[in-house]
């Protein structure tokens, strides 16, 4: 990431109302948020329109930034994801077995796109140097977390997706989260976000 | 479900970030993650842990409504009826010279900023470290102000401070790193009112490492080095330039 200090300061100024440091907020990170919601929604309206209420979200609650405890981007992004799957979380269409290509409206080629989930996790291993612990788990258990936080499948996607029943995906998600958790603490990479 | 288990709260925090618990699960945590400041860290621990992830995510250029839709929905005009929990801001917003609502005005002297004395442009912002110091109930009490390179401390009060005889209302510094260090002595006054402290050093000094400012009650002004009572308010301190 991007050194996030200039971030840092404007969401400061954004919690007391500063204008011109939203701007900032927003054009420095709106492409990359869009990215996020995008892959998630699968559609570009609603991307935008969890975009925007992010953002709406982020002119109200900057106050609630912690600097000390979480960097910025990652801050934005947790806003964007959440959003994101209260989105996916109440369109019916979305529930349980339909995928998102089956919706109306604009879309995007996420037939293509799907498997690409498991290169964009060990694109972002690249940058975070964790390579090795997504390494070592198992690919199951690498692919529903890939699936999960790249597409905001839920467990029930997931299994029709990898065509595996809901009991084994629940437990791959489980435990390559705590894997996962385990290696990073074992090999200090936890926090190497920037601080 | 026992809450209290940490494993079990470091499992919901994890899949609640993962977008995996879904549904009334979901809804459950959201409240918990309101009142259990265990699931809050907890949560943010796994965000620190999956968010770089979405670094690999190509961006998109969203269109140009997308953000004239936000300017519109977060102008001054559509704060003219601001949350409750947000109705400091355009205090705090007048405070650095932009837009105040009236009904606000006779909250906010306008001698606030000039008050140190900084022959400043108008418009521009004094540089300033500023703290908005909250009680443990999230209410504004306090906003503590001083100049980059100025001594003398602002201290505005935004709700009564109730001081018991003999005592006094000491201002700490909480640096990044080190412990708690005195500023100085905040006399509360009826609100709006404000007073002034001077402190040993020019904020730029004192302040440059200090993300947060808190407030406790002691029997006398604390020497450097003293150990601070409990904390009655808390805030973030920030720099604006």
């Amino acid at each position: 990431m991007a050194d996030s200090a200039p971030l840092q300061q404007d969401l400061a100024r954004v919690a007391l109302g500063d204008r011109a440091a939203f701007e900032r907020v927003y054009h420095s990170t709106s492409a990359h948020l869009f990215g996020v919601a995008l892959r998630i929604l699968g559609r570009r309206d609603a991307a935008e329109d969890v975009l925007q209420e992010a953002f709406v979200s982020v002119w109200h609650h900057a106050g609630s930034y912690q600097a000390a405890s979480s960097q910025p981007m990652t801050w934005l992004i947790s806003i964007v994801r959440n959003k994101a799957l209260d989105v996916v979380r109440s369109a019916a269409v979305r529930h349980e077995t339909s995928m998102p290509e089956s919706k109306d409206g604009e879309e995007l080629e996420l037939a293509d796109e799907r498997p690409g989930a498991l290169a964009l996790l060990m694109a972002g291993a690249e940058a975070l140097a964790i390579r090795g612990c997504l390494e070592a788990l198992d690919a199951s258990h690498r692919q529903s977390l890939a699936l999960a936080y790249y597409h905001g499948m839920s467990h029930s996607e997931v299994a029709a997706h990898l065509q595996a029943p809901l009991g084994s995906v629940k437990a791959w998600v489980r435990r390559g989260l705590e894997r996962l958790k385990k290696c990073l603490e074992t090999t200090g990479q936890a926090n190497l976000t920037g601080r | 479900m026992n809450y209290n288990r940490p494993e079990l709260l470091d499992r919901l925090a994890s899949e609640y970030v993962l977008g995996t618990l879904r549904g009334r699960a979901r809804r459950r945590f959201e409240q918990l993650l309101r009142q259990l400041p265990a699931a809050q860290a907890a949560v943010r621990a796994w965000e620190e842990r999956l968010g770089p992830l979405a670094v690999a995510v190509p961006p998109v250029a969203p269109p140009a409504r997308v953000w004239a839709a936000i300017e519109s929905r977060t102008a001054p005009a559509a704060r003219r009826a601001p949350a409750r929990a947000a109705w400091w801001k355009p205090l705090l917003g007048f405070a650095l010279g932009s837009v105040l609502t009236i009904g606000l005005v006779q909250l906010m002297p306008g001698s606030f900023m000039s008050l140190d004395g900084l022959a400043q442009k108008e418009q521009a912002l004094p540089q300033s470290y500023v703290g908005l110091l909250v009680d443990k109930e999230g209410q504004p009490t306090l906003l503590i102000s001083s100049t980059r390179h100025g001594t003398r401390v602002t201290v505005k009060s935004l709700r009564p401070v109730a001081v018991p005889p003999g005592k006094v209302l000491q201002v700490w510094a909480l640096p990044r790193e080190g412990a708690p260090f005195p500023l100085g002595i905040a006399t509360p006054t009826k609100p709006p009112g404000s007073t002034h402290f001077d402190m040993s050093g020019t904020s730029e000094k004192l302040l440059a490492n200090v993300p947060r400012l808190a407030v406790s009650i002691e029997d006398g002004p604390a020497q450097p080095g003293a150990t601070p009572g409990e904390f009655i308010l808390t805030g973030h301190c920030v720099k604006l330039w």
